[in-house]
């Protein structure tokens, strides 16, 4: 009975291997079709961008140089091609590519090919799409080719859900009109990233404001960022006509708004700068207290020495060692104060002196 | 004059290629750096214009295989992107004779192209 038992046993699993091995066959076969069809697939894609790129580089190229005759031959050779929307596409991508590569007369023509061909409508149908990415891309090319009739619609997306919809709507708006091109500040709602703030100030590097006192009113905004950003422009601009609005931002609770006030203060002193910025030291916050004693360092005069005293007796090394070096600077003893001061040989002053002193050297 | 031009893009590729020969250039392209070591060697152009950024060799190797295998009095045209200040001095250092950053206009390019020209630079 056992060999029995055991020779149906051997039966079954060979039987079971077969299936297994022909499940695993077949699994294998279909593996190998569907790479070899997407491998033919991605051939022909390619084959096909191959022969779209030559004639895309004709087609620009020519257009650069407006030679008319030669273009409508390739237009008129390649209308049916045009109204594949991929063709469409990759023109479009293309054609932005070249944009950002030339300028003078070559740029302008680019621009022209563009309208002409009716791209901006692909680009403008870009903004009604569900998909945020393809919205986002739709006002980058919009922008790349200076279509200013589409402000309006571009405008309303300054304060779109998607941070990269709204940071590309606000981007466009800055090439277009500069600083005019602000005036969303007045309406978004979302944040603005420190990513995006940078970008901006980036895009107004060359330009010089109109009205700036609008900012006036983007200082007081509700929305934190449009008033650190606002703070940010009034220090990049060396504006001194805000300064009572900025002096104003101190009393914000805000932290980053404090200290993005700070930095605009140690740019743009006036005379009774340090003093208001010692008034408000009671602020709870170390780095803001850290930031002022610094600003102190650039700003301060003699009158705030007494305060500084005071605070090389506070529990906080760091802000200890910060007052001691704003000391050194302001003191008319200089860096010898600190050789004369009652605790200079008494731990953990002498430390820090040392090292300040051995800073100086440096 | 001979011209080598090596650029990715193939749209400034073939605006560049156009232009010049407009001028009257012979124009070589290539779209990769190897490629354009294979064609340097080739033709021996009289002048090269090469973009900094490339496949397989970067406009800066281009530069310094160039000066190596004998084309030291090859002038040398960099084309390079805003925010490329220390590649452009590397470059000259190299041994690069003039640059242009992107964007710019294919006709100040053909000007500068003239200044090699060997009629238009006795003039």
């Amino acid at each position: 009975m056992p060999g029995l038992q055991f020779s149906v046993l051997l039966k079954i699993d060979s039987y079971t291997l077969m299936r297994v091995m022909l499940i695993f066959i077949i699994i294998l076969g279909l593996l190998f079709i569907c790479t070899l069809v997407f491998f033919i697939y991605k051939k022909r894609i390619n084959a096909k961008i191959k022969s779209w790129e030559d004639q895309v580089s004709l087609v620009v190229s020519t257009a650069v140089f407006n030679l008319d005759e030669e273009f409508n031959e390739i237009i008129s050779k390649n209308a049916n091609k045009l109204k594949n929307h991929r063709f469409r596409q990759y023109l479009i991508n293309e054609i932005i590519l070249a944009r950002k590569s030339l300028s003078g007369s070559a740029s302008e023509n680019i621009k022209m090919l563009y309208e002409n061909l009716g791209l901006n409508n692909d680009s403008f149908k870009k903004l009604h799409n569900k998909k945020w990415h393809i919205k986002a891309k739709g006002v980058q090319e919009l922008a790349i080719m200076e279509q200013t009739k589409y402000v309006k619609q571009i405008f309303r997306l300054t304060n779109n859900k998607s941070e990269l919809v709204r940071n590309e709507s606000q981007c466009a708006l800055v090439s277009f009109y500069g600083f005019s091109g602000l005036r969303f500040l007045g309406v978004t709602t979302y944040t603005l990233s420190e990513w995006q703030q940078i970008q901006l100030l980036n895009k107004l590097h060359d330009v010089k404001p109109r009205n700036f006192d609008i900012i006036k009113k983007w200082l007081q905004s509700p929305n934190e960022s449009v008033v650190n950003f606002s703070l940010r422009l009034a220090t990049f601009y060396n504006r001194f006509d805000v300064y009572p609005d900025v002096m104003d931002c101190l009393s914000n609770t805000s932290l980053q708004v404090k200290l993005n006030t700070l930095n605009y203060l140690k740019r743009i002193p006036r005379e009774d700068t340090a003093g208001k910025l010692v008034d408000d030291y009671s602020y709870e916050n170390k780095s803001y207290k850290l930031a002022i004693i610094n600003a102190l360092n650039d700003i301060g005069n003699e009158e705030q020495i007494a305060f500084l005293l005071k605070q090389l007796h506070h529990s906080d090394n760091d802000i200890k060692l910060a007052a001691a070096k704003s000391l050194s600077h302001l003191h008319p003893l200089g860096i010898e104060f600190l050789k004369t001061h009652l605790f200079a040989h008494e731990d953990p002053w002498k430390t820090i002196f040392l090292q300040i002193e051995n800073e100086h050297m440096i | 004059m001979n011209i080598l031009v090596a650029e990715d893009e193939i749209i400034m590729l073939k605006t560049i290629e156009l232009r010049l020969k407009k001028d009257g250039h012979n124009v070589i392209t290539c779209q990769d750096g190897r490629e354009a070591m294979r064609k340097f060697e080739e033709f021996l152009p009289d002048l090269i214009i090469t973009d900094m950024m490339m496949p397989f060799l970067s406009g800066l190797e281009i530069i310094s295989e160039v000066k190596k295998r004998g084309g030291k009095k090859i002038p040398i045209i960099v084309l390079s992107a805003m925010g490329q200040e220390n590649v452009v001095l590397e470059a000259f250092q190299l041994g690069a004779d003039d640059y242009m950053t992107k964007p710019f206009s294919p006709n100040e390019l053909s000007v500068r192209v003239k200044r090699y020209t060997p009629n238009e630079a006795s003039v």
